[in-house]
């Protein structure tokens, strides 16, 4: 059944993006929108949800990561450093912990200034590098992060990480141990996310993060100012990641250093490669089919092929399945699932 | 060589349950209503399912694949005493995702599990923390879960673990069969005190387990006349823990106790003590060295666990247990396999019973919750039965120590609560 | 003082692994601009085939005498042989056709590479860490009263000589110069009748066979393997290429040396959970500070 809905979703923005008619395709946008709305209503499956849930938190990740990488074209390797700022700030300012409650509203608010103002302390020095570098200076931004939350033991609760979170409430309910909240908080969130890409993109701003995308030399000749052009796109892409964090410690309820390894980044740049870099639906896109592989077709791949007569252990072979997809895809279909066309003809011209 | 015993598995359990064949949606149905209307007994071929939640790939599979099969293993012996029309499964599914132990996963699995209504009981996970995310959500769910290996004391005892439980606050659903970090701590202490050692340098791998193992033998040590010299911590990624041993050499320890597993670092600190020149230094930890030959082989000797069990070597289902394990992976136990294999044969023990007092009907996850905290049963882990927090009653603990790259029983205790 | 000369001896011997894995990440990324994320696990699986031949050979123990020679040295050059032929092979199938594609393609392929040969060692010899033979006896001898084992020398000088022999070929060999001419710029090369596709495979042969040899040398020097080793090693040693210059053949070495230093110091001063940190950091600041590395030419952007 899960297939069903991650399956859907992935057809419905594939059709979408080759639609010429702009109003068309907002319209089967919002059908799905509508569509995802609706779902809880008729079908009862919570752990459908929750896994839907997840997703949609990676959706935010990649479209966040989307603006730094798709948009501006700087190499991001640390973006889970930001997720876990947006994460522990949550944990720390709403459990036990420091015995601060304060609402989960207010905190996504504070997260995502928090994780943007760290974006931007990691940016000033570092986005003079060229882009090899900055990669480098990012990955190791995102390996230091963790390690100190797991070092800093009196404030974080170490490898251990904070428990027993608050839980969200709106209109004094609260959220519990439903994932429904949750899942509407993720569609809400991803909606206001796509609001300010698709803005951002074709704003006055967007279009100098595509100047320097292309040849930041001749964006710099035309009056951009580079480096605050650059500073922006860093500062939000952190806040969506920031945003992110919270919705998912909320949801899980605690936070721990190791939900925020050097791998989550990679898997997210993988989601924007994967779908098609600098392009909306195919982030989505992107995000959804990793999501479907590592969190539902993996820790399943036995139960499923016992399903179709098969009886092999997968178990062993999660990491050469994976590895093998990420190595055919990119063979294959290198600018993605889903490029833009601008994309797409960028690379026409490379190659001619 | 793995592969074909695992293929041997799933091909023998196919065809020892006739029916199971029936597509698993067809099966869910029947056992939807099957617990919503309780008293009508059950069709022939019905499945009801142990889930299986533990970290299986990338650098977590060391420790993940072989406590998996202990539980697998468990729950293919426990074929034969399932009522006549029931098969029982194992359904396993990985809580790593890109390699890494994740919290988040393993409430994926659990829920996933959750909606399916043949499962009947969890075993798992093998993190704390992940252990941490899961509890509040079995618990809501009133599924019974039951850890091997995951042993941070706030779990169960303690007012994080009733937050833990803050949805059904009444109710406990989780249960272990391994021993906590208090219990273990103050056994080693004791132990390291009777062996003689008055100064210990302490190490762990910052994680969860061997972090809180350290913290608490810290303290009993000290409680109890020792003296810390230092405490450390290992890095991550890395297997250099020479510069580490360096300092531990200059400060002249009686033991080095180590707070992890042995495929965290505990095997490698070990071997490496030897080339440092602390080679004729005690080393000592908790269950998490039981397989520290497999890596250190004779350079073993001299170091030192404790098992939360009787003497393993006189336990017929110990040995029984290990003579299977062998037999059906061709491979040693892990450290963790035969903890998993008592959660599953307490997990299966319950399904069972629950359907012999229901007549035979499929029993509600309430009536095997109920079954889990009244167990009583032998396994290769000792006798186990549970106290009201859902943690073994009969604390005893062994010694043991390594002779020739072979562990042996030295003694055992019996805590006092 | 003694207890800083040995952490210093022990900084270098883990330093010169780094050095040896180093070579390899800076030779691919100055001539394709890649970071070759598979490169960590070529290096652990430089000490799965010495850990074989070794096997096969019949050793499982310390090797005196003509056997200690002529083993080591099987064991040596088959591990660097085979790990060069995988590199190759990567090279061929996995990142060739991706030349011209968006610059992030091949770096995903390469994670994609580097999951699929963790997997594959994995089954290989099982998902828990495995003995590797002490075949090299280590004697030690006192250098101002630290014991300094024969092992270190040896891997110490192993690094060296290895450095020193890329650095002749590079700058004195015909297939040396067209390495240097293919980083530099590619098209320019070709038209001056370079042949790339064969460059660019010296390029891997020469890289992956020198991981071979750091995974055969941390082998002996450990005594232990493991197939999830190659991560971390890997990114340290990624780091140690960034700090000594990317590009840059004798750079790789220093920063392969200085990283151990720093990481072995950094544990003995703030503890070994922070060593990690303290490597990143210094990373982190050096490529603001000095983006170059200590001895990087000067950085263009490359187009």
């Amino acid at each position: 059944m899960i297939y069903a809905y991650f399956l859907v979703a992935i057809a419905v923005v594939v059709v979408a993006q080759r639609l010429p008619d702009l109003r068309a395709k907002r319209g089967l946008f919002l059908l799905l929108g509508v569509a995802l709305l609706c779902a809880p209503l008729f079908d009862r499956n919570d752990s459908t949800f929750n896994v839907l849930a997840d997703a949609g938190i990676f959706v935010l990740l990649a479209l966040g990561l989307n603006i730094v990488v798709g948009f501006a074209g700087l190499l991001d390797l640390g973006y889970a450093a930001f997720f876990a700022i947006g994460a522990y700030t949550y944990a720390m300012m709403a459990s036990p912990q420091f015995n601060l409650h304060l609402p989960f509203w207010l905190l996504l608010f504070l997260a995502a200034a928090f994780a943007a103002v760290f974006g931007i302390i990691l940016g000033a020095p570092t986005l003079r590098l060229r882009g090899d570098y900055l990669a480098i200076v990012t990955l190791g931004f995102g390996e230091i992060v963790p390690q100190i939350f797991q070092n800093l033991t009196k404030y974080t609760g170490g490898p251990n990480g904070i428990g027993a979170l608050d839980f969200p409430s709106l209109f004094g309910r609260s959220f519990g141990q439903n994932t429904i909240p949750y899942y509407y908080v993720v569609l809400a969130l991803i909606a206001l996310a796509l609001f300010f890409a698709y803005n951002l993109r074709d704003s006055r701003l967007g279009r100098a993060w595509m100047a320097i995308r292309e040849d930041e030399l001749a964006a710099r000749h035309m009056g951009i100012n580079t480096t605050a052009v650059k500073l922006a796109a860093f500062a939000l892409g952190a806040s969506f990641s920031g945003l992110a964090g919270v919705v998912f410690a909320a949801k899980l309820s605690l936070v721990s250093p190791d939900l925020f390894q050097f791998q989550v980044s990679v898997l997210i740049v993988s989601m924007l490669v994967l779908g098609g870099m600098g392009n909306i639906p195919g982030v989505i896109v992107g995000a959804l089919v990793l999501v479907l592989v590592n969190n539902v077709v993996l820790p399943q791949a036995n139960t499923i092929a016992a399903g179709a007569g098969l009886h092999v252990d997968f178990g062993n072979y999660h990491f050469f399945i994976y590895g093998a997809i990420l190595v055919g895809i990119m063979l294959f279909r290198p600018e993605g699932l889903l490029p833009s066309r601008q994309r797409k003809e960028e690379l026409h011209h490379a190659a001619a | 060589m793995r592969i074909s015993a695992a293929l041997a598995i799933v091909l023998l359990s196919a065809c020892s349950g006739a029916n199971n064949a029936s597509t698993s949606k067809n099966t869910t149905t029947t056992t939807t209503t099957a617990v919503t209307a309780a008293p009508s007994p059950a069709p022939p071929g019905q499945v009801v399912k142990i889930g299986i939640d533990l970290p299986l790939s990338g650098g977590d599979a060391s420790v993940g694949i072989s406590t998996e099969q202990g539980a697998l293993l468990a729950i293919d012996q426990a074929q034969k005493n399932m009522p006549r029309g029931y098969t029982l499964q194992g359904e396993g599914l990985d809580d790593s995702v890109q390699g890494v132990h994740n919290p988040e996963q393993g409430v994926s699995n659990v829920r996933s599990f959750i909606s399916d209504a043949a499962v009947l009981a969890v075993v798992g996970p093998y993190n704390s923390n992940v252990a941490r995310a899961e509890i509040p959500v079995t618990n809501a769910a009133g599924l019974a879960q039951i850890g091997p290996s995951v042993v941070a004391d706030n779990l169960t005892i303690g007012p994080e673990a009733a937050q833990l439980r803050r949805t059904n606050p009444s109710w406990n659903t989780f249960f272990r069969v391994c021993t906590t970090d208090s219990r273990q701590g103050a056994a080693l202490a004791q132990f390291a005190r009777s062996l003689g050692f008055k100064r210990a340098y302490i190490i762990d791998d910052n994680e969860t387990y061997g972090l809180d193992l350290a913290d608490r033998f810290e303290k009993d040590f000290t409680n109890d006349g020792g003296t810390v010299l230092a405490r450390d911590h290992l890095a991550k990624n890395t297997q250099d823990f020479k510069s580490l041993l360096l300092k531990v050499l200059a400060a002249k320890p009686d033991v080095v106790f180590f707070g992890g597993v042995t495929s965290t670092g505990g095997g490698l600190l070990r071997k490496q003590m030897f080339s440092v020149g602390l080679g004729k230094t005690a080393y000592m930890g908790g269950d998490g060295l039981a397989d520290l030959a497999t890596v250190a082989a004779a350079q073993a000797d001299g170091s030192y666990y404790t098992l939360a069990a009787p003497n393993a070597m006189k336990l017929s289902a110990a040995q029984a247990f290990v003579k299977a394990y062998r037999a059906k992976y061709n491979a040693d136990i892990g450290p963790y396999s035969a903890n998993a294999y008592a959660a599953a044969q307490v997990a299966a023990s319950a399904v069972v019973r629950a359907i012999r007092s229901g007549h035979g009907t499929v029993p509600s996850r309430t009536a095997v919750v109920a079954n889990v905290a009244s167990t009583k049963l032998e396994t290769p882990i000792g006798p186990i039965s549970f106290d009201k927090y859902g943690d073994v009653t009969n604390p005893v603990l062994s010694l043991y120590g390594f002779k020739n790259g072979q562990s042996y029983f030295i003694r055992q205790i019996q805590l006092k609560l | 003082m003694h207890e800083f000369l040995a952490q210093l001896f022990n900084g270098i011997a883990l330093g010169g692994i780094y050095a040896l894995i180093a070579l390899g990440y800076t030779m691919v990324y100055g001539i394709i601009g890649l970071i070759n994320f598979a490169h960590g696990d070529v290096y652990t699986l430089g000490s799965f085939f010495a850990l074989t031949i070794l096997t096969a050979l019949g050793v499982s123990g310390e090797l005196h005498g003509v056997a200690l020679v002529v083993d080591v040295a099987i064991a040596l050059i088959g591990a660097a042989l085979l790990c060069g032929i995988v590199g190759v092979l990567i090279e061929r199938l996995a990142y060739r056709r991706l030349r011209n594609a968006p610059r992030l393609a091949p770096l995903i392929t390469a994670i994609g590479i580097s999951f699929i040969l963790e997997n594959v060692m994995q089954i290989w010899k099982g998902p828990a860490p495995v003995p590797f033979p002490a075949v090299v006896p280590n004697p030690s001898v006192m250098i101002a009263g630290v014991a300094v084992g024969a092992q270190q020398f040896l891997l110490v000088g192993l690094a060296v000589v290895m450095m020193v022999a890329l650095q002749l070929f590079i700058h004195n060999t015909r297939l040396g110069r067209a390495m240097r001419a293919t980083a530099e710029d590619r098209d320019a090369a070709q038209l001056m009748g370079i042949n790339i596709n064969k460059t660019i495979m010296l390029t891997f042969l020469i890289g992956s066979a020198l991981a071979g040899v750091a995974g055969f040398v941390s082998g002996v020097y450990y005594q232990s393997t493991w197939f999830f080793n190659g991560f971390g090693a890997g990114l340290k040693a990624f780091t140690a290429a960034v700090l000594g210059g990317i590009g840059n053949i004798a750079g790789a070495m220093l920063g392969g040396f200085l990283i151990g230093i720093i990481e072995s110091f950094a544990t003995w001063k703030f503890g070994g959970q922070w060593s990690n940190v303290t490597v990143f950091a210094i990373l982190i600041l050096v490529l603001v500070f000095r983006p170059s590395g200590l001895l990087g030419e000067a950085v263009y952007e490359r187009a």
